[in-house]
């Protein structure tokens, strides 16, 4: 019986496929884990909620701020026993203020926030340093019970190291404090070697066109009067 | 001394019809594009390199793995400039093996459908070789070989089918210098390959592959329907005839087994070939045919020494000199082009001589003296060329000589005439012979200039040349012999 099982795993997983599409058609709208992973909604008074009422076009759902399109635009997960943020936490990538005060924290969010180039504001628990310290930031305030980091820094321009990056590369911000090479302007492909694109269309054109016509002269002045051997 | 027909009777062009124009044009582009793909593989060996890799780059900054090291085919550059050698290699073996084979189709089926469908099916292999793989992103090393191995097979059928069509439709009166000038091909074709390949590089090395296949695949196309391969085809009359006709031109340039004695015209022979017999002549026959053996031995030697200027010149430029590796690659043209003039003038002198051996003894002793003043070349780039054209026209010229003149000579000797159908047997196996001397001394270069040095590849070179000289030494004597006695002849005539 054992050779049977993968194959019936597999139906139960295309079963499931289809039922999360058929649900996903459904709700268009469906709310990513990373609002839902803690109970309760964004309280009245936080930041993300002062945000995310500025403009009409925004929705508080559980504890996301999502524009009309669903994206992800604040996230407040204050007071959710979070030791870490957990592996949706990249779904959020979008946001532009998260809120994660008054949680345990470990100080160890270098790399948590890889992506994150759109976070303008970041509530933290006090003794949580900022991302990427203090460079990586235009401005940090302490209170009693939290920390606030504002304004992301771009560093490709502050480094001043045109090295930074290979060949036809360049320097990109990847979140508070980080930086990754990118494809420089115009280039594309594995290690961007590629630049501009081919059209087939023309080449093809040109050659079926060309070939086609000597053919037809030397056949018309050459094989014509061959004999078929 | 007795001058051919080609000086007494008009010019050599008044006697071309168009058919003979379109034949030489379509069998030099033909082979053009042939080498065209080749030279795309060695121009875009660097990208392929690159696409092969991880990024070697050292940085803080993070490097997405997606864009920057997601294909480890190859640990590092090295490793796959190692590798692409390797399939220099396997390629120059395969393409070796075909033409033994080749040649042999070549002469029992259609001389047309063998060069069009072997340019065709390369054109395919080097298509899924460079821009399926590239499309799929299916790198695999096992494949890549037996593509490549594919690809030398199919490539081969090439250059013994158009030279077989030269030979039939050029008659040995004025083979020398018509064929010196169409064995411009290759260099041509490595010319065009390099402008085909760098001007789309930039979309993707994939692209360079497409192109020169493209271009190949429509070649294969226009021989199909526009070459004749024999002025027979069309009812004019063959080569031999014509030749038969004229008086003293029916004497070959190479004669093993006529009596030397005799220079009375040897009327048995030419009443035996008014019986056509267009059957293929077998590959030992064909091996037996005299000058076959000596001169597929010279020719491997030469060809060695020729594809080693090929393949090294511009390494040894940027490695011995600094030079930098686009200018080494500019710089090293000047070798064809010595070796177009001297292919194309030893082939007229030897048309006038009506012999050929004495002209490449000549041409291989200057050769040897050329390759020591060029392995003295001073640290100036006018100079280097200028040693560098010398050497080419001293050694790409006979090696351009024997690859067609004297293989078609060979395959259209009087032994055979009647049946004509040996040509690209015999080319087959003189320039496979070659192109194993080629593909070993690949390797025997690396070896020589990784263990003693540069001044030692030149004095292997040398040795290799003398060899040439003396593979082909009973085939001069005994052609010098002639011409002394013709001489004698002349005089007591007068």
């Amino acid at each position: 019986m054992a050779p049977h099982w993968p194959s019936i795993l597999r139906n139960l997983a295309l079963w499931v496929a289809a039922l999360l599409l058929a649900l996903g058609v459904e709700r268009a709208l469906a709310l990513p884990e990373i609002c839902t992973q803690c109970p309760g909604s964004v309280q009245n008074l936080s930041k993300v909620a002062l945000y995310c009422k500025q403009t009409s076009e925004l929705m508080l759902h559980a504890r996301c701020c999502l524009n009309q399109k669903g994206t992800i635009l604040g996230l407040d997960l204050q007071n959710c026993s979070l030791k870490d943020p957990g592996p949706n936490f990249p779904q959020a990538h979008t946001a532009v203020i998260i809120d994660l005060q008054a949680n345990p924290l470990k100080d160890d969010l270098a790399n948590t926030f890889r992506g994150f180039t759109q976070l303008q504001t970041l509530v933290l628990p006090q003794d949580v340093t900022c991302p990427g310290g203090i460079n990586a930031w235009n401005n940090i305030t302490s209170y009693i019970d939290n920390q606030i980091c504002q304004g992301q820094k771009n560093l490709c321009s502050s480094t001043g190291d045109p090295e930074m990056c290979p060949e036809n590369g360049s320097c990109a911000p990847d979140g508070p404090g980080l930086l990754q090479c990118v494809c420089a302007d115009g280039f594309h492909g594995y290690k961007c070697a590629r630049q501009g694109s081919f059209s087939p269309l023309m080449f093809f054109g040109i050659l079926g066109s060309t070939t086609l016509s000597i053919s037809v002269l030397l056949w018309g002045t050459q094989r014509r009067k061959a004999k078929t051997s | 001394m007795a001058w051919p027909n080609i000086f007494q009777r008009g010019t050599l062009l008044s006697r071309f019809s168009h058919h003979h124009v379109v034949v030489f044009l379509l069998t030099f582009f033909s082979y053009s594009l042939l080498h065209a793909s080749r030279k795309t593989f060695s121009n875009v060996k660097v990208s392929i390199s690159e696409q092969w890799t991880p990024s070697a780059f050292n940085t803080s900054v993070e490097l997405p793995v997606e864009i920057w090291s997601s294909n480890h085919l190859f640990p590092s550059a090295e490793e796959a400039t190692l590798f692409l050698g390797t399939l220099d290699t396997i390629f120059l073996f395969s393409y070796a093996v075909g033409l033994f084979i080749s040649g042999i189709i070549g002469d029992r089926l259609n001389l047309r459908w063998v060069l069009s469908f072997g340019m065709c099916s390369s054109a395919l292999v080097v298509f899924v070789f460079g821009t399926v793989t590239e499309w799929l992103h299916f790198y695999n090393k096992w494949l890549y070989c037996c593509l490549w191995i594919v690809n030398g097979l199919l490539q081969s059928t090439g250059w013994p089918c158009v030279v077989a069509v030269m030979g039939n439709w050029f008659g040995k009166a004025g083979r020398g210098v018509v064929f010196g000038l169409w064995s411009a091909c290759a260099s041509v074709g490595n010319i065009l390959g390099a402008c085909l390949a760098s001007s789309v590089l930039q979309y993707g090395y994939e692209y360079a592959f497409l192109v020169t296949a493209s271009v190949q695949f429509a070649g294969g196309i226009i021989i199909f329907f526009g070459l004749l391969v024999s002025p027979e085809e069309i009812g004019l009359s063959g080569i031999e005839a014509e030749e038969n006709l004229e008086e003293d031109s029916h004497r070959p340039l190479i004669n093993g087994t006529e009596n030397e004695d005799d220079y009375e015209p040897n009327y048995s022979i030419q009443e035996d070939s008014t019986i056509t017999q267009v059957k293929a002549i077998s590959f030992s026959q064909a091996c037996c045919l005299p000058g076959v053996i000596p001169y597929s031995l010279a020719y491997a030697c030469l060809k060695l020494v020729n594809y080693s200027f090929f393949f090294w010149l511009p390494f040894y430029l940027s490695n011995n000199f600094r030079w930098k590796e686009a200018e080494a690659d500019k710089l090293s043209i000047w070798y064809d082009v010595g070796g177009i003039i001297g292919g194309t003038l030893q082939g007229f002198i030897s048309d006038i001589l009506q012999k050929r051996a004495p002209v490449l003894a000549l041409s291989l002793l200057l050769a040897i003296g050329s390759l020591i003043g060029y392995s003295r070349s001073p640290d100036d780039k006018s100079i280097n060329a200028l040693l560098m054209t010398v050497t080419g026209f001293f050694i790409g010229g006979p090696s351009n000589m024997i690859s067609s003149a004297i293989s078609a000579d060979l395959g259209r000797q009087e032994l055979i005439q009647g049946s004509s159908e040996a040509l690209a047997t015999v080319t087959g196996i003189v320039d496979g012979t070659g192109s194993i001397g080629a593909a070993v001394g690949q390797y025997l270069v690396s070896l020589i200039q990784d263990k003693l040095g540069w001044m030692w590849v030149f004095y292997f070179f040398i040795l290799m040349t003398s060899c040439t000289i003396l593979f082909i030494s009973p085939l001069i004597v005994r052609e010098i012999l002639y011409l002394v006695r013709r001489r004698q002849a002349h005089i007591l005539s007068e």
